[in-house]
């Protein structure tokens, strides 16, 4: 038996479907990680840093280590 | 506490080198552009070979992607990676080797192209020693980058770099697959997968091309450039992270909707579809979150050239990636695919997008790097309006072109036959909008060349010494307990510290969304018999016929000749019966093409008798008055190198193409020889004006265009007996 004749005959219609619903629960889960609660200092923070590129070492990193 | 300070300097000569590479290829690409535009409207100027529409055209496509746009990326990403992880590239031989391999690889394609050496897809032509060596430099490129990420004085890695990690993992992953193939002498390979897989993998390539060397990039450069010049913070940095997932999740499906109604799986083409329009939010809300970073400073967008720039480019980029969906809905697709159209939204994302992100980015970046003021900021506003001028005029003129040529193709008179039957009437009608487009492109690159000239003036204005200033930043504590917010917090690999696996984490998360997308299409795709059903009269190119398609491809006809015929009545009454995916089984690579300059090909064979094609080649617009193809008088007087037709039987062989007892040694040449022979002396029947070609190149083409499409006109015998491609 051939790995083609396997796959032929392992009903994968739902094949897609199935791809869909595993992607749309891995962007639920981004959201959550992204927009959860107590990330907002870290984003800001974040969001600055091309800003902040051509300074020599802010107070903020000073106070990190 | 007072933190140890590390002091370090960037390496902005690197920067300054990819920055001058990109205005060089830039221009040299997009006059090529302008060439081939131009030879559209008047075939004279295909004087030679070596310059002809079919040679040039993916000389000017891998100029302005991989060259221009590459370098522009690397101008970008060395740039700023050094300063969002505060530190220098990990090594400035791998730096100077970065820049240099990656130069001789386009000079490389620009001789190679040019002499017709081709593995005929698209984007995708180098040969494989050229491809081999774009995989070493590439994997050069990623050591100083990921050493550069490891070594890094900054814990939080900005989304700049997550774009340019997927970027850099991704074309790695697609280059090495797509470009798989047997070689059959130094300059000729064949693809090791053969027509509707060869097709998909193809166009997975294409379009995640588009998506990953065209898109991510860019994206990161814009999330770093345009909060640069604008001096505030990106709209949302939320929004920025949401925008990296979603589009590297769903671009890798993307692909089959450029083979809509071909011979592709159904399944295949809808999941390519939905996956599209999809596509349609996260690129908006990136596009969004570019153009709310200016809040506030819309009015310096008035004044300052850098920021009109960017706003075209980000307006652009939402125009672009609003049609993309848009043209992956089947039934626009139908009428889109093949015609100019295609072009027009592909120039709209590369002139609008990548040119002008990466103008904005240049002329931020040259005051800086060669420490200075810029030369002359009016010229850069004159170079903004020749530039969004040109591109209106180009983009409009060849989307009128694409919508005018697709509804010619499909109109009916009222007794039900086709209403244009003559192709040629269907492309007269073109030679206005064709002239527009060629001046359009002519403005955009008058604006090249202003900025070569902008930039070059303010490099001579340098000082005699650059300055490097040290840098100070605190180096990275290798102790736990670190108080920084982790926005990946809780998900750490065992053994490793947050800051230190996080690039490590993102990477594998980033090579596993790919891969597994990936997989969800390329399996069925190669491993269900029913995708593709082998057709008992299909057989395989006779070896004369081989080196007919092997001349087809050095000459770039696939540039304007589909062979793939949709399953349309309009047409199937203009080319003949719809393509089937067992026609295609042997073709290693596959030629369906994208766009009909000319007429589809696919049921060429038998139409015409020999002595037409012979004519036809020889002097086109004397068979067909106003035909823009290309003459090909050469074929008729230069020799068939019969000596190479063994060789690349039996590479054929070797990708499992049941040549039988054609690869023993010298039959393949003697079989060659006798139909050569044959074809030679029936054209030398019907004129005697034509004798001695049994040698010559033009009865090796005669023999494959006799031959499309003549096996399925057998196939009433359609065998029932199904084997995958896969199994070939």
């Amino acid at each position: 038996m051939r790995l083609t004749d396997v796959m032929s005959h392992a009903g994968l219609a739902g094949y897609a479907e199935f791809a869909l619903i595993l992607f749309v629960l891995a962007f639920l889960g981004i959201v959550w990680v992204v927009f959860r609660p107590g990330n907002k200092p870290a984003m800001d923070a974040a969001a600055r840093m091309p800003i902040d590129d051509e300074s020599t070492g802010t107070p903020e990193e000073e106070t990190r280590s | 506490m007072n933190a140890q300070l590390d002091s370090f300097k960037y390496d902005d000569a690197i920067v300054r080198k990819f920055l001058f590479a990109t205005v060089l290829w830039g221009v040299v690409g997009m006059l090529v552009g302008v060439i081939i535009a131009l030879q559209l409207v008047m075939p004279n100027l295909n004087f030679t070979p070596w310059l002809a529409f079919g040679r040039l055209r993916p000389l000017h496509t891998n100029a302005v992607i991989f060259a221009f746009a590459g370098n522009a990326i690397f101008t970008g990403v060395y740039y700023s990676s050094q300063r969002l992880l505060k530190t220098r590239m990990f090594s400035d031989a791998l730096s100077a080797a970065h820049f240099w391999g990656w130069q001789l690889i386009i000079v490389a394609a620009a001789v190679t192209l040019p002499l017709g050496i081709t593995q005929s897809k698209e984007y995708a032509e180098l040969e494989w020693p050229i491809d081999i060596m774009i995989a070493v430099v590439w994997v050069i490129f990623a050591v100083n980058f990921f050493m550069t990420v490891a070594r890094r004085r900054e814990r939080h890695i900005y989304v700049a770099i997550w774009f340019y990690i997927a970027s850099i993992v991704t074309v790695a992953i697609l280059h090495i697959f797509n470009n798989l193939s047997m070689p059959a002498g130094l300059f000729k390979s064949y693809s090791l997968y053969a027509g509707v897989q060869d097709a998909f993998m193809q166009w997975w390539y294409g379009h995640n091309a588009v998506a990953f060397f065209l898109t991510t990039p860019f994206l990161g450069l814009m999330y770093y450039f345009m909060p640069k010049a604008a001096n505030r913070p990106v709209f949302s940095y939320r929004l920025s992270i949401l925008h990296f997932w979603t589009l590297v999740f769903m671009y890798i499906w993307a692909g089959p909707h450029h083979l809509h109604y071909t011979a592709l799986p159904e399944w295949a083409s809808t999941l390519g579809m939905i996956f599209s329009v999809m596509l349609w939010m996260p690129s908006w809300g990136g596009g969004v979150n570019g153009l709310l970073t200016l809040r506030g400073a819309w009015n310096k967008v008035a004044e300052d050239p850098i920021l009109k720039f960017f706003v075209v480019a980000v307006t652009a980029y939402m125009m672009s990636t609003f049609e993309g969906p848009m043209l992956s809905v089947k039934s626009v697709n139908a009428l889109a695919h093949y015609t100019d159209w295609i072009i027009a939204h592909v120039h709209t994302g590369a002139l609008g997008w990548n040119g002008f992100l990466t103008a904005g980015m240049l002329y931020w970046l040259a005051p800086r790097l060669f420490q200075t003021k810029l030369f002359s900021q009016k010229l850069a506003e004159v170079h903004f309006w020749f530039a969004t001028f040109g591109m209106i005029l180009y983009a409009t003129a060849i989307y009128s072109a694409g919508v005018q040529q697709g509804l010619m193709w499909r109109a009916f008179d009222e007794t039900g036959r086709l209403q244009y039957p003559d192709f040629i009437e269907t492309t007269m009608k073109l030679m206005p909008m064709y002239w527009m487009r060629a001046l359009g492109g002519t403005m955009f690159l008058v604006g090249m060349i202003l900025m070569a000239y902008n930039l070059v003036m303010t490099w001579a204005k340098r000082p005699a010494k650059y300055e490097e200033p040290v840098v100070q930043a605190p180096a990275l504590v290798k102790t736990p307990g670190e108080t920084v917010p982790n926005i990946f917090a809780g998900l750490t690999i065992p053994g490793h510290r947050k800051w230190e696996a996080l690039p490590l984490l993102f990477t594998v998360w980033t090579a596993v969304a790919v891969i597994v997308a990936s997989l969800f299409e390329i399996i069925p795709t190669f491993l269900i018999q029913t995708n593709i059903p082998t057709i008992a009269s299909v057989k395989p190119y006779t070896p004369l016929e081989l080196a007919g398609r092997d001349i087809y491809q050095r000459e770039g006809c696939f540039n304007c000749h589909s062979q793939m015929v949709r399953p349309f009545r309009y047409e199937t009454e203009r080319f003949g019966e719809y393509s089937k995916p067992g026609e295609f089984v042997y073709d290693h690579p596959f030629l369906w093409g994208s766009r009909r300059t000319g007429p589809d090909l696919a049921r060429e064979g038998g139409k015409y008798n020999n002595l037409w094609h012979v004519n036809h080649m020889a002097q086109p617009r004397k068979v067909t008055p106003n035909s823009i193809m290309p003459a090909y008088p050469q074929l008729l007087t230069q020799k068939l190198d019969f000596a190479t037709i063994q060789k690349h039987v039996d590479a054929m062989a070797m990708l499992g193409v049941p040549y039988g007892d054609m690869v023993k040694e010298g039959a393949a040449v003697e079989a060659a020889k006798a139909q050569a022979a044959e074809v030679a002396a029936d054209i030398a029947a019907t004129d005697p004006n034509y004798t001695g070609l049994e040698d010559k190149e033009i009865t090796a083409l005669v023999a494959y265009l006799q031959r499309l499409g003549v096996d399925i006109k057998k196939a009433n015998e359609v065998a029932a007996a199904r084997t995958t491609a896969g199994g070939q």
